[in-house]
């Protein structure tokens, strides 16, 4: 029982990490909320539907093209609603109504387009898991873990060794030093924003294969993957692996005592918790413009 | 002409709410997210004392906007820590928490089955079930309401609340108790979103968790940035608005199924286009800091 709680905790809180990374490579060069990632997230499963569903598509083919879809999704959101708010000096709170605003908009075109009901990406019956350690794990669930593993560490890489991740990190830290070295800060963004939506992207077709597509699954995931961000220190790389991992741990062994509804209070009360008591998370990295 | 009654009472409900929540927005600059919380812990409150105990929904009303008063001092704890888009994810999180616990807590709440035949409200003998009585009822509390606020937002009280909105530490710096003004204006709007949640239990008679989302509280957010901060006709003008608007939709003759998001997504691109274009609203003159 305890190894697959514990199983458990690990596949949910790497679906976290992927969602977390994302919104962080983003959160770093703009500096406040995207909660709209969530609905890229979402978006990105119904591409992938639309594709291999709807029109039969080659798997690989509909996988590339969602994910690219996903990421032109992002970029639109910059340009047509951040991009006239940062030329208006907006305060960080703007950014995140907007950003509910965009998300709520997207959401239910969604449901417009698809209807309300729940759809998969599943063809075949389902097939039973492999039987390690006591616990009961699915090739889709090895996929995930392998996936976020993968992507964590190609993400690393890029931020601190190629020469876009550098820009990025010196938009980051100082963004009028970096104009000053001849950083172009709104290629940076662009470039975060479809990093970042690619990735919400292949989260949103990884989790439609293990569970199923919904417009309302964009909520879930950039919540969890918002107080990842935050409980393991915002604009950190490895803060989001530590906070999604604890989330998922923390919610997946909280419901060994407590039902498995309560998983939602769970997660935002350890945010309440450390926002209260420790703002800067479990890596504790202050950025410039944090404001508590 | 029923039906037109019907939306009219809603509409007083959700100008209740959005007057409220304007106190803590617009008028102190409180980015608070999880107003319906307040609504919801009211709701439930003097519903399950009616149904389980059979206490008069008078009673119970004030007793949940107490309770709700209470809540709204359990949520405008972190409001003394935090600050801008941070506050807004805790109170965010903390109306998802209440809204998890109207969910899961079955024994009490029934959980998504939700509560059916709350009795509505009587006075001196007479039932107040019919649509007309009722509109009566919540223009009542409506205009209780807007008297409440403005008097609280003319006052010297209230110009403190706008030294907070406007600058916090030359607030602090003039010998005002800001956490003690902060915590009020929270109990305060919790005290009157309370009220406007018991109103609509006993209006509709059933009660589930779905009527208490987040997004509701965004929606509250909207009719409040929509209206204008800090404005209290503005509230009124702009809960109306959006309240009415999408009900044209239904004259249109469009099925649910596409009405219902179509007016989501309205109220969703009109967020976008506030924040872009007028962050003050239609009527208001102030902006978020």
């Amino acid at each position: 029982m305890i190894q697959q709680l514990i199983l458990n905790g690990i596949i949910a809180g790497s679906i976290y990490v992927l969602v977390a990374l994302g919104f962080t490579i983003i959160y770093r060069t703009v500096k406040f909320f995207h909660f709209a990632h969530g609905v890229v997230f979402a978006a990105g499963a119904y591409f992938a539907y639309t594709f291999f569903i709807l029109f039969n598509t080659n798997p690989l083919i509909s996988f590339l093209l969602s994910v690219c879809l996903a990421s032109l999704l992002g970029i639109a959101i910059d340009r047509f609603v951040y991009y006239p708010l940062r030329k208006n000096n907006a305060p960080n709170l703007v950014y995140l109504i907007a950003s509910f605003g965009v998300f709520i908009f997207i959401q239910n075109l969604l449901q417009l387009i698809f209807g309300a009901q729940i759809l998969t990406l599943r063809t075949g019956p389902i097939k039973e898991g492999h039987h390690i350690l006591g616990a009961v794990i699915t090739d889709i669930q090895i996929l995930i873990i392998v996936v976020s593993f993968i992507l964590f560490l190609l993400t690393y890489l890029f931020i601190q060794k190629s020469k876009i991740g550098n820009a990025i990190r010196a938009v980051s830290d100082d963004p009028i030093g970096a104009r000053v070295v001849g950083i172009d800060s709104e290629k940076i963004i662009l470039t975060a924003f479809a990093i970042g939506s690619a990735m919400a992207g292949v989260t949103g077709i990884l989790i439609s294969l293990e569970t199923n597509i919904e417009p309302t699954m964009g909520l879930n995931a950039i919540l969890k993957g918002m107080i990842a961000s935050i409980i393991g220190g915002i604009g950190s790389i490895p803060g989001a692996i530590l906070g999604g991992l604890f989330l998922g741990l923390a919610e997946n062994l909280g419901i060994w005592k407590i039902q498995a509804g309560w998983k939602d209070a769970i997660a935002f009360g350890i945010l309440i918790i450390f926002l209260l008591l420790k703002p800067s998370g479990i890596t504790g990295i202050k950025t410039e413009k944090e404001q508590i | 002409m029923e039906y037109l009654i019907h939306i009219l009472i809603i509409t007083g409900i959700y100008i209740i709410l959005t007057l409220s929540l304007n106190l803590i927005v617009g008028f102190t600059g409180l980015a608070a997210l999880g107003h319906i919380a307040f609504a919801c812990i009211a709701a439930y409150t003097s519903s399950l004392l009616a149904l389980n105990l059979g206490i008069s929904p008078w009673i119970g009303l004030l007793l949940g906007a107490i309770l709700a008063a209470f809540l709204g001092m359990v949520i405008g704890l972190p409001s003394l820590r935090l600050k801008g888009d941070y506050l807004a994810l805790a109170t965010f999180g903390l109306g998802i928490i209440v809204y998890s616990i109207a969910k899961n807590w079955v024994s009490l709440t029934r959980g998504p089955m939700g509560l059916p035949g709350i009795p509505p409200f009587s006075l001196l003998g007479y039932e107040i079930s019919s649509v007309w009585s009722y509109l009566i009822l919540v223009l009542t509390f409506v205009l209780i309401t807007y008297l409440a606020i403005r008097n609280i937002t003319n006052s010297p009280f209230g110009r403190i609340l706008k030294g907070i909105r406007e600058d916090e530490i030359a607030t602090l710096a003039m010998g005002k108790d800001v956490n003690k003004y902060k915590l009020i204006v929270f109990v305060v709007g919790a005290f009157f979103a309370g009220i406007a949640g018991s109103l609509y239990a006993h209006y509709i008679a059933f009660i589930d968790p779905s009527s208490f989302t987040v997004m509701e509280s965004i929606t509250v957010l909207l009719m409040v940035v929509f209206g204008g901060m800090g404005s209290l006709k503005g509230s009124i003008v702009g809960a109306s608005i959006l309240v009415v608007f999408p009900e044209l939709l239904r004259f249109l003759g469009m099925p649910s199924s596409i009405a219902a998001p179509l007016r989501q997504m309205i109220y969703g691109l009109l967020l976008i286009i506030l924040m872009v274009w007028r962050p003050q609203g239609l009527l208001g003159r102030f902006k978020f800091k």
